[in-house]
């Protein structure tokens, strides 16, 4: 047993991260300090940990996006290290810098390797000095709607116009040609000055019909590297990914050791410190092995979709994460590691995929999370949460672990359908389309799936209202309107009395 | 074809049994705006979950109103009272959980009216901008 140096830790997150972050604290015996807004003050996130701290008002700027506040925070409630999660600060160089100069463990790596990684430029000039393959593209010296437009056409169309800084798909944009550059180049400008207060753009080839493979690495402050194999996250739409999975079912078992010894080759010239993301573009229409991947970028945090990682390779990768932070060496050897079976995650948003992916706001009205096995719910609300506007809508993932692809296949189709979210419109139908569509299961989805197949995944069902469905809403009704009904209960089974939280309580007034 | 047998195993969860087969179906909501989940399908009311927000402008409508779809906050406002707009151009700027949603000219027309500010915080169904 190896006695971790942090204390207590900092969540400077909210949402299922700082849940998963806060059992992971749980398990190794680390206080665990949570973060929330006023928007959270009620949170599941918020109730996950030892204790919260209110940082501030709802919008992010102002609370969990606020390096001051987080660190006083962290500072006030005598933490000793900060966990970021993903997202937010996770990859702010100025706020890993600004936990080293409050004596603050940040758990990630070294503030200039998330400075390093985080230019897009200064990233890909590390990658093309040490032989990693890169995608052809240019970072403009002139920054203005002119000089942009001058270097897409001298990368040539399809371009992508994207945020120097940041990541996860913010403020991207296609130009397929020079009519639409100038909206995609001032919404991308004005995308990544909101999500990440820096307008620099970059511009790079688009690559057509690509698959993103992206290899999970972890190093320790000894030198010591390793990659924990590779996940599958290609279907995305506007380049958020929405469903993962490990092993990728569309790369050669040569390929895979390819895209490894590449992603330790970023990883070592990158002078890595704890665990992190290569992601790669994988062009299926490439003949010739060696330029058949390239170098996308490297994501210094823990990603959303290290759960599929963590079921096959059999590890922890947040405790992982705080070891590594207190000095400790890594917990494993490249040689020990291995994928066994096959895991799946879909993320369940809050969102219309019937109004172009609106996000949705509101309250939760019922939610029973489904126990089956193989399944693991890394959830960020429950019954009668109100999800707030202010932030990404993810509501919770859904991975699902077997044996092989279509076992887990079958068991993520199965826990989708017995997970029931009501009160607000999800994902859910959506995601069980993707699984149920020939592609999908055949495995050679590409980036471009859920645009091309968007009409068919969308399409409005109008099937009648079974039956049943309607003797269970009429039953329903009917008791909802005696109040002396939850006494004598059908089935023998009664009510509790309303508690506070009470869903049913709640929705008197609720406007739709 | 029997009447469906049903069994309220805990609040808002019912076991419906048809045929030969025995459901379970999830019921939230006030009696006049329920939400029901059977197997991965979510159903709204008596019917399936149908989009709201849409709103489709009738013959006599001399003004239309576009309205916002969701709370989010008008990011910018690019449009004014008098402006001639075609199909398709953005007017308004809206963003709503670290994503912007340019809300479009649905067809060639005069700007009547705009109804929000930057920075201003929009309800859903708050109208934004008229157009003739």
């Amino acid at each position: 047993v190896v006695e971790a140096v942090i204390e207590r830790l900092l969540i400077a997150n909210r949402g299922e991260i700082a849940i998963r972050i806060a059992r992971a604290c749980r398990e190794l015996d680390i206080e665990s300090v949570a973060v929330c807004s006023e928007a959270d003050i009620d949170a599941p996130h918020t109730l996950a940990a030892d204790r919260a701290i209110a940082v501030g008002p709802a919008p992010a700027a102002e609370s969990y996006l606020s390096i001051p506040r987080i660190i006083d925070a962290a500072l006030a409630s005598g933490c000793d290290a900060i966990h970021p999660g993903y997202g937010f600060l996770s990859e702010s160089d100025a706020f890993a810098r600004a936990c080293e100069h409050a004596r603050l463990t940040f758990v990630g790596p070294p503030s200039r390797v998330i400075a390093k990684m985080g230019s897009k430029i200064e990233a890909r000039r590390l990658m093309r000095e040490a032989g990693v393959p890169i995608v052809p593209g240019e970072a403009p010296d002139d920054q203005s709607d002119a000089g942009i437009l001058g270097v897409i056409e001298r990368v040539g169309f399809p371009a992508l116009v994207k945020p120097s800084e940041g990541g996860g798909g913010k403020g991207m944009h296609a130009v397929r040609d020079r009519g639409q550059a100038a909206e995609a180049i001032q919404a991308s400008r004005r995308e990544a000055i909101a999500a990440f207060g820096d307008g620099t753009l970059y511009v790079e080839r688009l690559i057509e019909c690509p698959r993103h493979v992206e290899v999970q690495i972890a190093a320790d402050d000894r030198g010591g590297i390793v990659h924990l194999f590779e996940r599958e996250c290609s279907v995305q739409r506007r380049h958020q990914k929405i469903i993962e999975e490990s092993p990728s079912p569309s790369i050669s078992p040569t390929l895979r050791e390819q895209i490894a010894a590449q992603a330790i080759r970023a990883a070592e010239a990158a002078a890595y410190r704890n665990i992190g993301t290569v992601e790669f573009l994988v062009d299926p229409s490439a003949r010739d092995s060696r330029s058949s991947f390239y170098f996308l970028e490297m994501n210094t945090r823990l990603q959303v979709e290290h759960a599929v990682t963590e079921e096959v390779v059999g590890v922890d990768l947040v405790a992982a994460q705080l070891l590594l932070a207190s000095g400790e060496p890594l917990p494993w050897v490249q040689s020990a590691l291995s994928q066994r079976g096959h895991s799946i995650e879909a993320r369940l948003y809050a969102e219309d995929p019937e109004q172009q992916f609106l996000p949705q706001a509101g309250r939760i009205l019922l939610c029973r999370e489904p126990r089956l096995p193989g399944v693991r719910i890394d959830a960020g609300v429950r019954e009668g949460t109100l999800v707030p506007i202010h932030y990404d809508p993810l509501l919770a993932k859904v991975i699902a672990t077997g044996e092989n692809r279509n076992a887990a296949l079958r068991r993520l189709r199965a826990a989708l359908r017995s997970y029931p979210i009501l009160g607000i419109k999800t994902n859910l139908e959506f995601l069980l389309r993707i699984l149920d569509h020939p592609r999908f299961q055949q495995g050679t989805v590409d980036t471009g799936f859920l645009d091309t197949e968007h009409a068919v995944l969308t399409a409005t069902a109008e099937q009648p209202v079974p039956a049943f469905v309607r003797a269970a809403v009429e039953a329903y009704k009917a008791n909802s309107q005696s109040p002396s009904s939850a006494l004598t209960g059908v089935g023998g089974v009664s009510d509790t009395p309303p508690t506070p939280h009470d869903p049913w309580q709640e929705l008197r007034g609720w406007r739709n | 074809m029997a009447e469906p047998a049903v069994t309220r195993i805990e609040p808002g969860v019912y076991r419906v049994e048809h045929e030969t087969r025995a459901e379970i179906v999830y019921v939230a909501g006030s009696t006049d705006n329920a939400w029901a989940f059977w197997n991965g399908h979510v159903f709204r009311g008596n019917a399936p979950a149908a989009s709201s927000a849409r709103r489709r402008p009738t013959v006599t409508d001399l003004a239309q109103s576009l309205t916002a779809p969701m709370p989010a906050v008008v990011r910018q406002v690019i449009t004014q009272p008098g402006a001639i707009v075609r199909k398709g151009e953005a007017l308004i700027v809206l963003e709503a959980m670290k994503m912007e949603l340019p809300i479009r000219a649905p067809t060639d027309g005069t700007v009547v009216a705009v109804h929000c500010r930057e920075g201003e915080l929009v309800q859903p169904d708050a109208p934004l901008v008229d157009l003739q």
